[in-house]
């Protein structure tokens, strides 16, 4: 995206495109609920309240309009760029975000537990997460909407392998 | 060892103690308030001492009834506990799942010889050790107290083979790390925690009086303060008070604090009313942070927090110095982990950006106090935005002096913080993961936040604002060799080289039939690079 090199390097993998759709949905949903909350605003709060109220009576809506315009057309696709993850023998690695990124790595012999969740949209787009826990509470990464076959395949696989190369020193 | 050992009680004692402290009768409140508003206080003294008499004896009966029905044995390979007054439950702590015990002696306890153990069970899963991981046995006399806690954590999982002769000698020999000197009392009013005390004591003294009905309180007029001098005197009064509860506070939680080795342990003990004293496996500590606020930096003053894996209750358990000279800090954090050097500086970027963030507040108060001095000619508020705009400059400053970060052969360390500055010095192995974080700004700036995940403390460390192009060095520097991943792939040389498409996913997992770990040629660099490095580890599984 821009010019400037990554700090670390960009994980191998690509989500699957259906994820495209999801976040699509996912915008969707959201811009409507937004758009219903933003004419419930207009229809039933006076506009001769005062204050700031004119200037918000036109500034909410045009942020909320602005939003779900990049919500939906340019979000999605730009969030399928960025979102990455590899595993490695040694290690799961993971982008995610879109604006602010987030690089997650950890090794395979720190994994605690590894689960694999599968969300109402996401089992619609026969996506699921893979989780994979570790001691601390900040170390859990996220491998968001791989294919079902596929999370289930990686989850045992990481299971299977922490069992064997698991060491105390959490 | 042999046959069934009897399950053991607690001291009969402990009853008196839960009485008058209302222990069990305490969880009743929330139904005596709406009980009692129905009843009235309106029969006047007698009532009262009838309320009085009764509530005792609630307390009495409901506190005896949870003695009788409390028992424990410390089995060969677990604790068991057994309680409840109606439904009753057993609850078996494996051994090797015990991290911690920690002997308390409360006021009423230390009357009656008794002490309180609270042992800390590993809480499974994702480190997010709730209070319910522990076990309380209340109540036993002393001696059984400390026979109780060297049995638990003598025959926990780990045995401690090589040193097995010692070992059985029951009082080792004790090595003392930091001992608290009164002196340091001082240091408390600047600690935000210890200021913090007072003022939750007349807090909570203000909901108190505010709970009792109007009728009962005289009725004092307040004192009326005309002269600004009167005013100055009391606020320079409460000023003192503030300060002297703090002191007084901090005696009470750290009086005569001593923290010494014994054998693989090490041991705090504390308290002036409440003596408590907190074991701490040294195993299991994986850092140290140094935290220093920013009222404690100007009279060089510090606190040291143990970084140790699966503890319940870090803040205060971990405490290894609660209040004390900035040397003796540095000391003692020296003594549990390898000093990584000095710190490294953060680059300009980060001063910038630091300042940035602290501006940023100021200038939108700016902004909105501009707005209503054109429209409504209400100037305050543009004022108000001005100084904290210039007031963000400092602080910005002083937040990034506070960064840093320095990674040695053995530990690695960041800091961070300005109005609590703390400084994480972390063993290599204690790290579980990295997070790395950039925000757009930071991109633009060529900078990006590192969090080195570790399961112990706050569960995660950060070094603010480090150079972009540190960020791999540094984890690769204060991790293990699986950090090399991070690595980018040098450009253009090898990227020209792998110009290949990476293997899919799909090609590289096991699957089906073929199971276990397959890394075809097709591997990027990396890839090949961590597989010769985790060479050593065991072989990946094989489906059957």
């Amino acid at each position: 995206m821009t010019t400037a090199p990554s700090p670390v390097r960009e994980p191998a993998w690509s989500l699957p495109r259906s994820a495209i759709g999801l976040w699509l949905t996912e915008s969707l949903i959201s811009a409507a609920i937004t758009a219903a909350v933003v004419i419930a605003l207009l229809i039933w709060v006076p506009s001769d309240l005062g204050g700031p109220m004119a200037f918000l009576r036109w500034a909410v809506p045009f942020v909320a309009a602005l939003e779900a315009l990049v919500s939906i057309f340019v979000r999605p696709w730009f969030k399928h760029r960025v979102y990455r993850w590899e595993i490695t023998a040694a290690a799961i690695y993971t982008r995610t975000g879109w604006l602010s990124q987030t690089w997650t790595l950890v090794p395979v012999s720190r994994i605690q537990t590894v689960d694999v969740t599968r969300g109402l949209l996401q089992q619609v787009f026969g996506l699921a997460t893979v989780a994979v826990f570790t001691a601390s509470s900040q170390g859990t990464v996220r491998i968001w909407h791989l294919e079902h076959g596929m999370a289930q395949r990686v989850a045992d696989d990481l299971a299977a392998r922490a069992e064997q190369t698991r060491d105390q020193a959490t | 060892m042999t046959g069934p050992v009897p399950a053991r009680r607690t001291s009969p004692r402990v009853v008196l103690v839960h009485t008058a402290t209302f222990r069990q009768a305490r969880q009743f409140i929330p139904y005596a308030i709406p009980a009692l508003a129905a009843i009235g206080l309106g029969g006047g003294r007698w009532t009262v001492v009838g309320l009085v008499v009764a509530i005792t004896l609630i307390s009495l009966a409901t506190a005896a009834l949870s003695w009788w029905r409390f028992s424990y044995l410390d089995g060969p390979g677990a604790v068991v506990v057994t309680r409840g007054l109606v439904s009753r439950s057993v609850r078996t702590v494996p051994n090797d799942r015990i991290r911690g015990v920690e002997v308390e002696a409360p006021p009423l306890h230390r009357l009656l010889g008794l002490v309180r153990l609270r042992i800390d069970a590993a809480a499974g899963g994702s480190g997010g050790a709730g209070k319910d991981e522990e076990v309380l046995i209340d109540g036993v006399p002393r001696a059984e107290g400390d026979r109780l806690r060297t049995a638990v954590l003598s025959s926990r999982g780990r045995v401690p083979a090589p040193e097995d002769p010692e070992a059985p000698a029951p009082e080792e020999a004790e090595e003392e790390f930091a001992r608290f000197d009164n002196r340091w009392l001082l240091y408390a009013p600047l600690v935000g925690g210890y200021v913090a005390v007072p003022l939750a004591a007349v807090g909570a003294l203000s909901r108190v009086v505010d709970e009792v009905p109007d009728g009962v309180l005289p009725d004092v007029d307040g004192p009326t303060i005309d002269s600004p001098a009167g005013a100055l005197a009391v606020v320079g009064v409460a000023l003192v008070l503030l300060a002297l509860g703090a002191v007084i506070g901090a005696a009470i939680v750290n009086w005569r604090f001593r923290l010494v080795r014994r054998g693989g342990s090490l041991v705090a003990v504390r308290g002036l009313l409440t003596r408590r004293h907190t074991e701490l496996e040294i195993d299991r500590i994986r850092g140290v942070a140094v935290a220093d606020g920013a009222g404690m930096r100007l009279v060089g003053a510090a606190r040291v927090n143990g970084l140790v894996t699966g503890l319940g209750d870090a803040q205060r358990r971990g405490q290894l110095l609660p209040l004390g000279p900035r040397a003796e800090a540095e000391r003692l954090s020296r003594r549990l982990v390898d000093d990584p050097g000095p710190l490294v500086r953060h680059p300009a970027a980060a001063r910038r950006r630091r300042i940035a963030r602290a501006v940023t507040g100021g200038l939108l108060v700016t902004a909105a106090g501009a707005v209503l001095t054109a429209t409504a000619g209400w100037w305050p508020l543009l004022v108000a935005g001005v100084v904290l705009t210039v007031l963000g400059v400092p602080l910005g400053l002083g937040r990034y002096a506070s960064l840093g970060h320095a990674t040695g052969p053995r530990s690695f360390a960041v800091r961070v913080g300005w109005l609590v500055r703390e400084q994480a010095v972390l063993e290599r192995r204690a790290v579980v993961g990295w997070q790395v974080k950039q925000s757009w700004f930071q991109r633009r700036g060529g900078l990006a936040s590192v969090v080195a995940c570790v399961g112990a403390g706050r569960g995660g460390y950060i070094a603010l604002d480090m150079a972009a192009d540190e960020v791999a060095r540094f984890a690769v520097a204060a991790s293990e060799p699986w950090a090399e991943q991070l690595v980018p792939l040098t450009p253009p040389a090898v990227q020209r080289d792998d110009r290949r498409r990476p293997p899919s996913p799909w090609s590289v997992l096991p699957h089906g039939g073929r199971c276990g770990w397959t890394l075809d040629d097709q591997g990027t660099r990396a890839q090949r690079r961590t597989a010769e490095l985790s060479a050593g580890r065991p072989s990946p599984p094989r489906c059957r």
